[in-house]
């Protein structure tokens, strides 16, 4: 039942940002029905374009949020003993609250976009379906290191709120080290597609950058195996 | 039924910085019978159950559980299988309602007992859809040991298992403590309460800055820990009597007071060859033996 | 059959259960044939750890006082000896009473009347007195 345990510890986290990011897709389909004239498809796909990457934003806090948690944070609620009791090893506890912190992501990438393609269609503003696995594939790909930067500071840090301050700063800090020296890998313009903009259609181009979303995923691993890892070692 | 030691620990020891939180612990329970593990705040007990459980890994020394290695970790993950562990601060997760945490609990082992659980439910009046935050704190109390005792495990491990429980509470607790035993588990608890243990335990183990300092079965104190008050025509000769058994001696002018866990007999004769004035053997209380033991120290 | 045991005297637990069972047998409380609560009850009512009851039974066991049947329980066995051993208890009492009311006179108190009892039971010889 870790499963269990480990959604009733994200279900309000998951579920507020769930309803945070769909209200604010309806609100942009509501503003982009202004605009009806095929004429202005690029403009729409303009519009989607910028959008998005608020979505980013917002999808980025979310998995950061559903980062943390931990036997770490357990250990300063005071549940730790209990949990360290079981008979599961800590590999385990730490890899059933990472699966469903994954899962977790994944729908929170994927049911916005949906929304998305569904309201836009019915409002006769089609999206190209290939278009959304894009977007979808790039954030999940990419943006899965934000989530397991945020397991691994929750691996590390003790406190109930120093923790997510800690994750937070590091998003933050990652963010102006790619701006500043790390340009050409900067990982923010890979999930938000800014590499793969086509500047007069606003569609992403094929082919799939898959070499950069390997190398994410490759550090997303990296990380979740340093998390495993320092929760071993841990003493509580 | 194993005479086998259900624990034992050879050289046990946990360093934390400079300070010595557990020393050269060799430590042995037997199976099939009540042992308490008495030692003051910060003697070391929470720090030795810790290490028997894998929360914390000895600087050195090794120990075994059930015959499963403590340092092991895939050993000590099968051992905690058959083994109850209710903490000192009786853990719970607060979001979940008492029904999630009993079904919780109940899905990690093949000794729960679904009747068992029912009845303590009933008998304990948890209300089953309220969440733990919600709970008092002597409900809580109830509730994480009710995680153990609906459970028929090897061993049972309990820190401090009456703190936070009325007098009913505790008589409630000591009680399923029997009842356990009698279905043949292995009973493992640290209490401050020495009027509980002296009720319940077969066996004591008295710790204090990390080592142990007595190991002894409670009916063998009874019978054997005395105090022998003497007095002398001249100066109390304490020299003469480190005899096998004398833990302490005190001396003051005519008078001699000593604490023989054993050998009394010995200590009588000895007071008498030496024409004592007066021989007085008094029986040790449990509370007395624990402070001389620990003073002592 | 009612037991008070006192776990902070010098005596163990199983030792006092035997001999208030003893006692019930001689003073008749007890019958030849009665049964005792199983072990696990036993325990459970009077609060005491399990291997105390089974001490205490094994050795009344092995004394002839009790019989142990597997799965029914303990039976008493008062046997003609009990009885004979019963009248010394008695009188014994009897004894003990005076005497302890004798030294209570002399001026001892109940805690060195023990002492002293407890040291003689020790040594068979006679205690120093004090001068």
């Amino acid at each position: 039942m870790l499963w269990y345990k480990a959604w009733l510890e994200t279900r309000a986290r998951f579920l507020t940002s769930l309803a945070t990011l769909t209200i604010f897709c309806a609100v942009f389909v509501g503003h982009a029905q202004g605009m009806i004239h095929p004429e202005w498809k690029a403009d729409f796909n303009r519009l989607l374009f910028v959008s998005q990457q608020f979505i980013v934003i917002i999808w980025i806090l979310a998995v950061v949020l559903l980062g943390m948690g931990g036997i770490v944070r357990e250990k300063a609620i005071g549940s730790s003993s209990l949990t360290l009791s079981l008979p599961v090893s800590r590999a385990r506890l730490v890899g059933i609250r990472v699966g469903v912190g994954l899962l977790e992501a994944l729908t929170l990438a994927v049911v916005p976009w949906t929304t998305i393609f569904l309201v836009s269609s019915l409002a006769r503003m089609p999206i190209l379906i290939t278009q959304v696995g894009f977007y979808i594939l790039l954030l999940v790909g990419g943006g899965s290191t934000y989530f397991a930067m945020a397991v691994l500071v929750s691996s590390l840090v003790e406190g109930e709120y120093t923790s997510p301050a800690v994750a937070f700063g590091a998003v933050l800090l990652s963010a102006i080290i790619f701006d500043a020296w790390l340009r050409p890998y900067n990982l923010w313009r890979l999930v938000t597609g800014d590499f793969y903009i086509d500047r007069h259609t606003y569609l992403l181009s094929w082919p799939f950058p898959w070499r950069g979303t390997l190398a994410s995923v490759s550090a997303t691993a990296l990380m979740l195996f340093a998390s495993v890892k320092a929760i071993q070692r841990r003493e509580f | 039924m194993t005479d086998a030691p259900v624990i034992l620990t050879h050289g046990l020891t946990k360093s934390f910085g400079d300070a010595q939180a557990v020393r050269g612990l060799n430590l042995s329970v037997g199976a099939n019978r009540i042992t308490a593990f008495l030692g003051q705040n910060g003697a070391g007990k929470s720090t030795t159950i810790k290490m028997l459980l894998g929360m914390v890994r000895p600087s050195c020394g090794e120990g075994t559980v059930l015959g499963k290695r403590i340092t092991d970790a895939e050993e000590n993950r099968e051992m905690r299988r058959k083994v109850a562990y209710v903490a000192e601060d009786k853990p719970l997760y607060s979001y979940m309602t008492v029904e999630q945490t009993v079904r919780f609990a109940s899905s990690f082992y093949p000794d729960w007992r679904e009747a068992v659980a029912g009845r303590l439910l009933n008998e304990y009046k948890l209300p089953s859809q309220r969440k733990v935050k919600k709970l008092s704190k002597g409900m809580r109390t109830k509730l994480a040991l009710l995680l153990a005792f609906a459970r028929r495990p090897e061993l049972l491990i309990l820190d401090e298992p009456s703190e936070g429980l009325d007098p009913v509470g505790i008589e409630h607790l000591l009680q399923m403590l029997v009842a356990q035993a009698a279905d043949g588990v292995t009973i493992f608890f640290s209490s401050h309460q020495i009027a509980e243990v002296e009720r319940v335990a077969d066996h004591i183990c008295i710790l204090d800055s990390g080592r142990l300092l007595l190991n002894a079965s409670l009916d063998q104190l009874r019978q054997s820990y005395r105090r022998i008050d003497l007095v002398f025509a001249s100066a109390a000769p304490d020299n003469e009597f480190r005899i096998a058994g004398v833990e302490k001696i005190q001396a003051k002018g005519h008078q001699m007071v000593l604490f023989a866990k054993s050998n009394a007999e010995a200590v009588v004769e000895r007071a008498r060859d030496l024409n004592a004035v007066s021989v007085e053997v008094a029986p040790v209380g449990l509370r007395e033996i624990f402070l001389e033991t620990v003073k002592e120290n | 059959m009612f037991f008070k045991l006192n776990p902070t005297t010098s005596q163990p637990l199983y030792l006092q259960l035997m001999q208030q069972v003893r006692h019930a047998a001689e003073t008749g409380a007890l019958q030849d044939g009665d049964q005792l609560p199983g072990i696990r009850t036993l325990a459970e009512e009077l609060v005491v750890s399990p291997n105390t009851v089974a001490k205490a039974y094994s050795e009344l066991e092995h004394d002839g006082l009790l019989e142990l049947r597997q799965g029914s329980g303990a039976f008493v066995c008062v046997r003609r000896r009990t009885r004979s051993l019963a009248d010394h208890v008695h009188v014994a009492r009897r004894k003990l009473r005076d005497l302890i009311e004798q030294l209570r006179d002399d001026g001892l108190s109940n805690e060195e009347i023990q002492r002293a009892f407890e040291a003689e039971l020790l040594y068979p010889a006679e205690i120093v007195g004090r001068r």
